[in-house]
């Protein structure tokens, strides 16, 4: 599968926002630093590293005919706050399922679905007042070639999603503002998600940020195969 | 990796049984009510067919579920010297939504079983694991509640440890010890092969009965 190479933001509680880059225009490391000079320059303070990987399941098949049966966007995430913990997400059933991390030896072990693509999520975790921000590069696994950035934003002292709309839209607006002044070459677009389609609650859990890394890759993918179909 | 020695008793000596493991493991007993599905994979799934089964633990105030795949077991000369089984078995605790999960990747359910009884878990050189329960099956899917036994009047015995590659051989010790002690009750032994309830059940049963709470060891 071919990634387009992009780079976009996630709000970890309460907006998934992706950033188009401007006609023409590729991501690379240089606007990598440039986005983390950013969160630097709003008084981010740098406390350490985190790794999220995202794995993308293909069946394994006796027939490959019969293909069209099985799911294709079914997707297993590992999350750094949640350690011990694996993500299970199909996106055209609206399933998301929370397992113990020892769920994936079993999977191996059934020889049943194999993984066809993984992606990395890794970089620096900042503190901002009551704002924990993590910024880091896509690359897929055993490989440096940059696929996106991302930008986690979480609001610590709140875990209901509809009362964080308001304190987020505002924090957003000042991160807009402050990245703006940067001259970056592309544009944040915001990715709504309906999580009670996926039957969660407001009580923001690590299955809501599942979701929305699980929204962010149908993203990437839908505008893989757009900019192939441009090209071609 | 785990291991496991199984065994059936006569329910009318099930009480006996239960002040003997209490006395032994010197815990109390857990109750026991679990949903068994057993689920296989569809005929175009996997190179191999696979299986995997999830318990749902009805004892909790709010249903808990796990899935859990066992596989093949220990071979070789070593293997089978040892009365105790020891196989790959792996686990995972899961939220409420794993059969939707595994129904839409292409698993069947083949088939469903309740399970009920109480277990026994404590430390005897070993992390040990004792269940005793009756095999119910649904008359309806999923209709725990109008279960009926498999087999009426028997109980299932299980003894399980987890183990490693590089203890298993300590864990085996320490079943095997923990099992003579059930010997005069029932004869514990590898999944798979019957031995049928022992003859001094009965003599057993009734000396602990009328020894009552029994005697920690």
């Amino acid at each position: 599968m071919s990634l387009v190479i992009f780079f976009f933001v996630f709000f970890c509680l309460f907006r998934v926002l992706h950033w188009h880059p401007n006609v023409g225009t590729t991501v690379n490391t240089q606007i990598l630093n440039e986005v983390s000079q950013c969160v630097e320059g709003i008084n981010g303070v740098k406390e350490g590293r985190w790794r999220a990987t995202l794995n993308f399941y293909k069946p394994m098949l006796k027939e490959q005919a019969n293909a069209v049966e099985f799911p294709r966007d079914f997707l297993g995430i590992s999350l750094p706050e949640q350690s011990n913990k694996y993500y299970f997400v199909l996106r055209g059933q609206h399933l998301v399922l929370e397992a113990e991390s020892s769920i994936q030896m079993i999977m191996e072990k059934l020889q049943s679905y194999k993984t066809r693509v993984a992606l990395s999520f890794e970089g620096f975790q900042y503190q901002l007042g009551d704002f924990q921000l993590r910024v880091g590069k896509v690359v897929p696994i055993h490989s440096e070639a940059l696929r996106g950035i991302i930008l986690e934003v979480e609001y610590l002292p709140l875990s209901s999603w509809e009362k964080s709309h308001k304190i987020m839209a505002e924090f957003i607006d000042i991160w807009q503002d402050a990245l703006s002044k940067r001259s970056l070459p592309g544009h944040f677009v915001h990715l709504e998600t309906n999580f009670a389609e996926f039957g969660l609650g407001d009580q923001y859990t690590s299955q809501h940020t599942a979701v929305q890394y699980a929204r962010i890759m149908a993203q990437m993918i839908a505008s893989a195969h757009s900019t192939q179909a441009a090209r071609n | 990796m785990e291991c496991v020695v199984q065994g059936i008793i006569e329910t009318q000596h099930v009480e006996a049984l239960e002040i003997l493991l209490q006395g032994l493991c010197g815990v109390q007993r857990e109750r026991l009510k679990v949903h068994e599905l057993c689920l296989r994979s569809g005929p175009n799934l996997g190179l191999v067919a696979s299986e995997v089964r999830l318990l749902c633990d009805l004892e909790q105030p709010e249903p808990t579920w796990t899935v859990r795949h066992v596989g093949g077991a220990m071979r070789g000369a070593g293997a089978e010297q040892i009365s105790v089984l020891v196989r790959n078995m792996v686990e995972s605790k899961v939220s409420k939504n794993a059969l939707r999960l595994f129904y839409s990747l292409g698993y069947r359910l083949d088939h469903e079983q309740l399970r009920v009884g109480f277990a026994f878990h404590f430390q005897r050189g070993a992390q040990m694991t004792v269940t005793v329960s009756s095999i119910n099956k649904m008359l309806k899917l999923h209709a725990t509640d109008d279960a009926v036994p498999v087999t009426p009047g028997i109980q299932l015995v299980e003894v399980t440890a987890p183990a490693s590659s590089e203890n298993y051989n300590e864990v085996v010790s320490s079943m095997s010890s923990f099992c003579e002690y059930l010997a005069p009750l029932l004869h514990l032994s590898k999944p798979g092969v019957s031995t049928g309830v022992v003859p001094t059940a009965a003599a057993a049963a009734a000396s602990l009965m009328l020894d009552g709470s029994g005697t920690t060891l």
